[in-house]
């Protein structure tokens, strides 16, 4: 059936969760990409088969312009699957610079195709420069603050870090008491969690 | 916010004067926290508040430079913990609303730079829609689909060839409903085009409306979007 893989692919964007990201489905994607140019020879081979028997081609209402417009429109459904599919992954990828940071870990740029990897440094990049602008962090602060200090637990050898006027070392496990603003990079890279009592 | 510098009576009289502001609710973080609140529920993008994020810049410094001064001076600790956090939720406030916007941009930049809504960026953030989101996507894109079909359906903005005009670009959902709270009565108000539907709107009560009715109340600032 037409249009059957594409919707597939979308499929497979629906059922995994928001914010979620799937390994990019390359095989179904090219094929979605033959069958649109076959979709498209079928599609000229018919408009060729009208122009020679000199039927005037806006007018005709033979078997083969409806067979041109089923093929046109698989086509432009086609298209419009494999954008959504590209352009959600996108949207998924891009918001990750605010959850994750500007380097993703490796089990996530496996993931995407070479495209996608581009896309998100590019990106990230874009942010950056808006952010040296205006001169504001704004990837720091991303829930409502409560408590200007929260109590952390280092998950992983930090080691010696500075943070303000003075420099601590962040060993695994150890406990500090830091300013919520200095934790949440680490916090976002999983090397640290927030500890409650 | 509290202003920290000053003292004696002129502190009084500051400080009577933000105690009046905020009775009033009308100090710049209320302002802020007005603004945030509207740009996170409306589905489009609304005009950016220059002169208040400016203003709130300049406050947020100075509350930084009063607890540094406080630490270095040995201010009891409990003073300077509440003027941190003050601090930390203005800044928070001003992050999150440049924040919201910047995704919208993101998600409708190719709408909003076809519109006039394009005015209603400030300059960073349409140097930020342009030359960086807008292109950095429809790279993508091309590379990765539009190249790799046939002629014809290369468009971004259109479906195909045949098509009239652009239908393939994202547009805010305008028909969406939001909370809203007026601040003062603005009476008999006429949701949709034929006066079918005219609600009378109270002062300081809450509604649930489409978006596109109230739209032009938001912009002018007489109802708040919660």
């Amino acid at each position: 059936m037409y249009g059957r893989r594409a919707s597939q692919l979308l499929r497979e964007l629906a059922c995994s969760e928001t914010g979620q990201l799937t390994a990019f489905n390359s095989d179904a994607f090219d094929q979605v990409i033959k069958e649109c140019n076959e979709h498209n020879l079928q599609l000229q081979s018919l408009i060729r088969k009208i122009e020679d028997e000199n039927l005037d081609i806006q007018t005709t209402r033979n078997e083969d312009h409806f067979g041109a417009v089923i093929h046109h429109l698989s086509l432009i459904r086609n298209k419009r699957c494999l954008m959504a599919y590209m352009y959600n992954r996108a949207e998924t990828i891009q918001s990750l610079r605010w959850k994750v940071g500007p380097v993703l870990p490796q089990e996530i740029q496996e993931k995407l195709n070479y495209s996608e990897e581009e896309c998100f440094k590019n990106h990230s990049a874009a942010i950056q420069s808006y952010m040296s602008e205006l001169d504001l962090d704004l990837t720091v602060d991303m829930v409502p603050p409560k408590d200007p200090y929260i109590r952390v637990r280092v998950l992983d050898d930090i080691g010696e870090v500075c943070l303000g006027d003075h420099s601590i070392s962040l060993t695994k496990h150890s406990l500090h008491f830091l300013r919520r603003t200095d934790a949440e990079p680490f916090i976002s890279q999983g090397m640290m969690e927030e500890f409650l009592e | 916010m509290a202003s920290g510098s000053g003292s004696g009576s002129e502190r009084w009289s500051e400080d009577l004067e933000t105690e009046v502001a905020m009775a009033m609710g009308t100090t710049d973080v209320e302002l802020l926290k007005r603004a945030w609140r509207n740009e996170k529920a409306a589905p489009e993008i609304l005009q950016f508040e220059a002169a208040l994020v400016l203003r709130a810049r300049e406050q947020i410094q100075l509350l930084e430079e009063t607890v540094e001064e406080f630490t270095e001076n040995g201010v009891d600790d409990l003073v300077v913990s509440l003027y941190q956090m003050d601090l930390d939720r203005s800044l928070f406030l001003l992050r999150s609303y440049l924040r919201i916007r910047l995704q919208k941009i993101e998600k409708y930049m190719i709408h909003i730079s076809k519109t006039n809504l394009w005015n209603r960026l400030s300059e960073q953030e349409q140097r930020f829609a342009k030359s960086r989101c807008t292109d950095i996507m429809e790279k993508h894109l091309e590379q990765s689909v539009l190249s790799r079909l046939p002629y014809g359906y290369q468009s971004i903005l259109k479906q195909s060839i045949s098509s009239e005009e652009d239908d393939m670009v994202p547009e805010p959902q305008l028909d969406t409903f939001v909370f809203c709270k007026t601040k003062h009565a603005v009476g008999a108000f006429q949701l949709d085009d034929t006066g079918d539907e005219i609600v009378d709107l109270v002062a300081d009560d809450l509604y649930v409306l489409r978006y596109k009715s109230i739209r032009g109340l938001v912009e002018s600032g007489r109802i708040d979007l919660v």
